[in-house]
């Protein structure tokens, strides 16, 4: 398969504090490689780092063969990155519409043409009923399609997802996962970090596990959770 | 949208036919008109970009002493002038927001106050070209179609133009991807470039419109004060009026820097006449109320209550 998305010995320090160490990872199209590992691990470092938001020290990023490492974050999202961030950031005095508006404006000048891409994102996420609602008045839920929403908008090539299955009930956490899968049958490559090992096993294609800013196993889901390596970092060790 | 152009609407006409009935109170309107357009310019920038300056009496000084150094030294229309102004405002801005939009927080606010006072020592030690601190006057002016531009009436239609224009570019503005990309960057820088949005370039746009606008009307308040004086054209009390203007009436609304501008200048006005040297009290006021009760502006307010009752109203049906 080839590569979509292509990272090389990425290293980010803060200080003295060395947050990500050498870590690589591939990812082709309709691809999901799930990000995982204990607190403080590193996952949102690394998110940031390859997303542009968090400076690099060592490392080098490919999108579809083309060197991106030196590219500022919205010059990565013209050339097909979309991302949500953990702690959700909706244009809160906006409404719905307008918030997905912004990011549709990325691909088309025209108004008319804006909303109606922005309307048909909003139709695929479920939020459609709620277009002209302030972006300040929905749930965490709808918050979490509504970043998604965002995401999906700038009509990204990869899609980077940051723990939008934390503090999901149930039948919304079902709801996501079948749509995280839609995504990928779309074609899209999908880097997910997630706590939620039932999501990471049942979409991951591959699964990389990061402790304290070290890559310590990669494989299939079924792989990596039999790994000694990862239990220890998960559980500790006597 | 088109609420927005009926109150346009509205402001032409009753603009048209202020000077015929009020043919006395002329110079208080130019002020409101003026301060209306500036307000709405700096809201521009400050509002919907949400990057506050306190500055923008550079641009409006900028104006007048294009228009008038223009006129008294070179025998320039005052129109040339202004279009001059407005560019050479364009560039500062250009350059100013280059050296501070890299940062974030407060200092971008901090250092336009800088540049007014930058613009003030220059206007006062370079004598030659500005008269120093004397200032430069206003002697003659062209005649276009015979139209006297010393007249009050004549200088009342062109705040009102220049209101008017400036108006109508936000209520463009406020529906296209501009308007959008400026209101992004306000909320929220990350997010913002999370859509592709590039913050300091959306912000130089926007500061470079914003003082470019300011500037013109800068070049009409020239022609309406005839004389030119460094001290009172580049003040920091000029610039905090107008960025008080627009977030009393409402910062990043189309219509509050506008009611904004006919509540304090209006007010202000009769303020004066009544109540004398107590006057900025009573102004004090006014703004500690605004700020602690109506922190959305005047507009601001009004439009929100608005939305909720209509979603109220939507939830219930």
């Amino acid at each position: 398969m080839p590569n979509v998305l292509r990272a090389d010995g990425i290293t980010v320090k803060f200080g003295g504090v060395t947050a990500v160490n050498n870590v690589s990872l591939s990812l082709g199209s309709g691809e999901i490689l799930g990000l995982i590992g204990p607190n403080g691990a590193g996952k949102t470092t690394l998110f940031n780092a390859l997303t542009g938001f968090a400076p690099m020290h060592s490392g080098r990023i490919t999108l579809l063969d083309r060197d991106i490492t030196a590219l500022p974050a919205f010059k990565r999202t013209r050339l097909g990155f979309g991302r949500t961030f953990q702690t959700e950031r909706p244009f809160e005095e906006l409404t719905v519409l307008e918030n997905v508006l912004i990011a549709a404006f990325l691909t088309v000048v025209r108004r008319s043409e804006a909303e109606h891409l922005a309307m048909s994102v909003l139709e695929q996420v479920g939020l459609a009923d709620r277009a002209h609602q302030p972006a300040l008045d929905l749930n965490l839920a709808r918050r979490r399609r509504l970043e998604l929403a965002k995401a999906l908008a700038v009509k990204p090539k990869v899609i980077f997802l940051d723990e939008i299955m934390a503090g999901l009930n149930p039948p919304a956490l079902r709801e996501m996962i079948t749509f995280v899968r839609s995504l990928s049958a779309q074609g899209l490559a999908v880097l997910m970090v997630e706590h939620i090992m039932e999501a990471i096993i049942e979409l991951s294609d591959h699964v990389i596990v990061l402790a304290s800013g070290e890559k310590i196993a990669e494989g299939t889901p079924q792989q990596v959770t039999s790994n000694e390596r990862v239990i220890e970092a998960y559980l500790g060790t006597d | 949208m088109t609420k927005h152009l009926i109150g346009l609407g509205v402001l032409l006409a009753v603009g048209m036919t202020y000077p015929a009935i009020f043919p006395n109170n002329l110079t208080i309107a130019i002020s409101v008109l003026l301060f209306a357009g500036w307000a709405t310019s700096w809201d521009l920038l400050g509002g919907w970009n949400g990057q506050v300056s306190l500055g923008h009496a550079s641009f409006v000084g900028l104006g007048a002493y294009f228009v008038a150094i223009g006129q008294s030294q070179f025998g320039l229309a005052p129109w040339w002038t202004m279009a001059m102004a407005a560019a050479f405002a364009a560039i500062l801005a250009y350059f100013w927001g280059w050296l501070t939009f890299s940062l974030r927080g407060p200092y971008f606010s901090l250092s336009t106050i800088a540049v007014a006072e930058i613009l003030r020592l220059v206007a006062i030690n370079e004598e030659w070209l500005s008269g120093g601190a004397t200032g430069v006057f206003i002697a003659t002016l062209p005649e276009p179609f015979g139209i006297d531009l010393f007249s009050r009436t004549a200088q009342f239609y062109m705040a009102l133009a220049f209101a008017a224009v400036v108006i109508a570019t936000v209520i463009v503005i406020s529906r296209a991807r501009f308007g959008y990309q400026l209101r992004a960057v306000r909320e929220d820088e990350d997010s913002a470039m999370a859509a592709g949005i590039d913050p300091t370039a959306t912000k130089l746009k926007a500061f470079m419109l914003s003082a470019a606008l300011t500037s013109i009307g800068g070049g009409i308040y020239g022609v309406v004060l005839a004389f030119i004086e460094p001290h009172v054209i580049f003040a920091l009390l000029l610039s905090v009026q107008i960025a008080l203007t627009a977030i009393i009436g409402g910062r990043g609304t189309i219509w509050g820097p506008a009611v904004g501008a006919l509540v304090l200048i209006g007010a202000g006005e009769m303020f004066r006449t009544t109540f004398a040297e107590a006057n900025m009290l009573i102004y004090g006021i006014l703004i500690l109320v605004v700020v602690l009760f109506v922190p959305r502006g005047i507009v601001g307010e009004l439009a929100r209550r608005h939305i909720r009752r209509l979603y109220a109203k939507r939830a219930q049906g």
